[in-house]
């Protein structure tokens, strides 16, 4: 990896913050001590988590199939709430505590990129399934995998209503059913090769004629994957370069995606996302041709994409260091583990998520949430930002302990004092990056009052914005 | 980005001195702006996001290809169990939209049908873009067109534009200054026993920040001295919001207009199930409902105040003309809007009808757009703004439809 020499805090800070969801305390230290390029290694080659995995252990259901969900719901409505509770409380655990932070990040980032929505009937029963078994063990595989589980997911099919994409069918004189455009035109705008690819609404109309017929069994039972030969469009077919000659079933979907899975301009679409998530806002153009090659020579490993992404000049530039604003869920789980919080019950992080305008699994469109900092950069969302820090530092959190005192005593400071407090967060969560002015005014903070100082001084510089950005 | 974000933040010398002595800026300047708000015209953009269909929104019951192209998602004639509600003899609007009859029928609310834009996409996400940048099949436009409406209109506050929505829509993109907000209850710094501190040390920090994220810092800042001295006012006349978000943000937006804080542009975001490629009668009665019943409430809260007022509905795309294979309609073209205020020249259904007639379709699939969208947008900014240069670069916008006197 061609990190900055010399290296140091900053340079590991920066690593942390933008392979992870930011260091908890100490940390920047201990990864200095334990080698950046290891630690890349390591994160690239997740192992398992025996103390993540002890904290997810009560959440019973992140483990149960869509059908036992359904019948658990069908038995007691009230146990829907009870998963998508779990889910949800799982995600933040996961980020906040879970040392394979690459994989929970990329995770988040490819769910983002194959959204579907919890609120959505059905997706509330599979959305537990949907990333678990069709995100979650490809994000360091190949795109072709994942967009093949993803696409064929009745998550997906209900959420872009593939599940009523068929052939129309005349029956007694009327005409039934017929070709549903929705996840058609997605897998290519969204999914794949990107609006600017240069297809043509009569490949939208071809990609929804490959993909008739590919359903769901049973809505309130099952849930499960069905493919009805019935309804499918046998004709042949032509989708942006792929000819498919009439008489096909079920695999002309795999061919299709085979081929959209590896062509340039999905290789382009998906690299400048990447790029935008783990570099710039802008990325630069030499950069996403960069680690397109790599996506295209590696036939879309996806490891070898982000691999190549931490391996170019660009992931390490000083112009590009503390620049990216950071969407609420990067900026709440990057102040959770600065402060060293334990969460036992995050249902006020993902309340205050929601007031950022992020809350977890709500994304209604398709497109995701933005993948732009600058988009989440707004009044509303800034104020919910500072009062969740001043919160989180005063231990005022229901169900996330937090202790600024222990924080800064532990690191050998003095918590009374607030210059001390400020100069010890500062090297142990900050790497010693904090502006004078910030770092001046956290130290200004009257030596006596009612909140203690460690708590005003650890509030501030979470809410400061040198905490902004990533 | 290329627009110079420390240009989107302007801080007034009140605010800075200010920071110094550990205050809020004083409610003098507070009431400055109030004054010189006071009565101003005020545009009001309603954006439904996912392509609502205007077919159904505003249904032509006299064209008899509606009920051929329509089959089991038509609306009933007027009269009927569930029948839309007559406007001129020859469209309806959706039964839905009941609350609003009166303010059709005094002349408030105004329809116009067959609206679009000659750059046809049906990407929801480019449509929108597009419409938002004001600037059709060039993604490039680094502002929007109402951030380049408030740049062309005297005074600066953060309150002058507002968004009800949970991140900054593409149309206020740019230089100026915006409130951006889910709801401005309790919106306040919670640092209770210290927040004078909290607030003086913060402010110091956001200012010493020169990039995009300083410059939010201290709108926020702006905002939050400038709403606490804003007088609470429940809803007038009777008017009853409805428990959605449309009805919460219409609720807060009549409180931004009523309190005069200079607030000139209201951009009200609302996403619900309008993206209607299945079961869309369900769809359509689940948002139409709220819609009507807070768009009913908006106007009978703000009594005398409507006339200083111009509402425009509006989404990105209309549906195809004829119902899908699944009681849905996909990704069309022309949309119809609806605009109330009390100038509005209402109680008419505006625009050209293209007709529904397979030929007349565009490309055999979609409502026709006869009517272009920045036009319209145009006329309101002209009226309500009082902006007569274009707004949309490479384009001169006609006169409009006529929806303002």
């Amino acid at each position: 990896m061609p990190a900055p020499d010399p290296l140091g805090p900053r340079v590991a800070l920066h690593l942390l913050s933008r392979a992870g969801y930011g260091p908890r305390p100490g940390e920047i230290a201990r990864v200095l001590d334990h080698g950046l390029t290891k630690w890349i290694e390591e994160q690239l080659d997740p192992q398992p988590d025996s103390e993540l995995s002890s904290r997810l252990s009560r959440f019973t259901t992140l483990d149960y199939t869509t059908a036992r969900i359904l019948a658990l719901t069908n038995a007691d409505p009230r146990a829907t709430g009870v998963v998508l509770d779990e889910l949800a409380s799982a995600k933040v655990i996961r980020a906040v505590h879970g040392r394979n932070q690459l994989q929970e990040l990329l995770t988040d980032f490819w769910f983002n990129h194959f959204n579907v929505f919890v609120n959505d009937g059905f997706d509330r029963y599979a959305i537990t399934a949907y990333e678990r078994d069709a995100i979650r063990p490809h994000v360091l595989g190949r795109f072709r995998d994942l967009l093949g589980a993803a696409s064929l997911h009745p998550a997906m099919l209900y959420y872009l209503d593939n599940y009523l994409n068929t052939l129309p069918r005349r029956v007694g004189g009327r005409v039934v059913g017929g070709i549903n455009e929705n996840q058609g035109r997605e897998l290519l705008e969204l999914h794949t090769v990107g609006v600017d690819a240069g297809y043509a609404q009569g490949d939208v109309v071809e990609a929804s004629r490959v993909l008739t017929g590919h359903g769901i069994d049973n809505l309130t039972t099952s849930g499960g994957y069905l493919f009805r030969s019935g309804s499918h469009d046998t004709g042949a077919k032509q989708v942006f370069g792929l000819s498919l000659p009439s008489g096909g079933g079920a695999e002309e979907v795999e061919k299709l995606f085979d081929h959209l899975a590896i062509h340039p301009a999905t290789a382009r679409f998906l690299s400048k996302k990447l790029a935008q998530r783990f570099v710039s806002d802008d990325p630069p153009e030499a950069l996403v041709a960069r680690v397109a090659d790599v996506f295209l020579r590696s036939g879309g490993d996806l490891a070898q994409v982000v691999r190549g992404l931490f391996g170019s000049a660009d992931f390490w530039a000083e112009a590009f260091v503390t620049r990216k604003p950071k969407t609420p869920f990067e900026y709440v789980v990057s102040a959770l583990r600065a402060a060293g919080a334990e969460v036992a019950n995050p249902a006020a992080i993902r309340r205050a998520l929601a007031d950022m305008g992020q809350p977890l699994y709500a994304c209604n469109p398709p497109t995701g949430y933005s993948n732009r900092g600058a988009d989440w950069l707004n009044p509303s969302s800034q104020l919910a930002r500072m009062n969740f820090a001043l919160d989180l530092a005063s231990g005022a959190m229901t169900g996330v302990t937090a202790n600024a005192r222990s924080l800064v005593r532990d690191a050998g400071g003095n918590p009374d004092d607030p210059r001390s407090a400020a100069e010890t967060i500062n090297r142990q969560v900050f790497g010693g990056t904090l502006r004078a002015e910030t770092l001046s005014a956290a130290a200004r903070v009257a030596s006596t009052g009612s909140v203690p100082v460690a708590a005003r001084v650890g509030g501030l510089l979470l809410a400061s914005p040198d905490m902004q950005v990533r | 980005m290329s627009w110079d974000p420390s240009r989107r933040v302007f801080i007034r010398e009140a605010g800075l001195a200010a920071v110094g002595i550990g205050l809020a800026p004083s409610s003098l300047m507070v009431r400055s702006a109030r004054a010189a708000g006071a009565g101003e015209r005020v545009l009001v953009k309603v954006f439904l996001r996912g392509g609502a269909d205007g077919l159904n929104l505003c249904a032509p019951y006299a064209d008899s290809e509606y009920y051929n192209l329509r089959g089991a998602i038509a609306l009933p004639r007027p009269g009927s169990a569930g029948g839309v509600i007559n406007l001129d003899g020859y469209f309806g609007m959706h039964p839905e939209f009941s609350p609003l009859l009166p303010f059709f029928d005094d002349g408030r609310l105004a329809f116009v049908h067959a609206v679009g834009n000659p750059q046809v996409t049906r990407s929801h996400f480019d449509a929108q873009d597009f419409m938002e940048s004001g600037t059709p099949g060039d993604k490039g436009t680094a502002t929007g067109w109402l951030d380049r409406a408030i740049a062309r209109i005297p005074g600066s506050q953060v309150t002058q534009a507002v968004s009800f929505s949970s991140q900054l829509p593409r149309s206020f993109l740019g230089p100026e200054p915006v409130l951006v907000a889910q709801t401005l209850a309790a919106f306040d710094l919670r640092a209770r026993n210290w927040r004078a501190e909290a607030e003086t040390l913060l402010r110091v920090m956001y200012e010493a920040d020169r990039t995009a994220v300083g410059a939010t810092g201290r709108e926020t800042f702006e905002a939050v001295n400038a709403l606490l001295s804003a007088p609470a006012s429940p809803p007038a006349n009777g008017a009853v919001y409805p428990n959605a978000s449309v009805g919460s943000s219409l609720r807060q937006a009549a409180q931004l207009i009523k309190a005069g804080l200079g607030t000139r542009a209201i951009f009200v975001n609302v996403s619900g199930g309008f993206d209607t490629h299945s079961n869309q009668l369900q769809n359509n009665s689940n948002d139409y409902r709220p819609l009507g019943q807070a768009l009913a409430a908006f106007a009978t809260d703000l009594g005398g105040l409507l006339d200083t007022v111009a509402l425009l509905v509006t989404t990105e795309f209309g549906r195809t003309a004829a119902v899908n294979g699944a009681a849905g309609t996909d990704h069309g073209t022309g949309y119809c809007m609806m605009v109330l205020g009390g100038r509005v020249r209402g109680g008419r259904v505006l625009g050209r009808w293209p007709g529904l007639s397979r030929s007349l379709l565009y490309q055999e699939r979609d409502l026709a757009a006869t009517v272009d969208w920045r036009d319209v947008f145009q006329e309101l900014a002209r009226a309500q703004l009082g902006i007569a240069e274009s707004l949309f670069p490479g384009y001169t916008p006609g006169p409009g439809v006529g929806v303002t006197t």
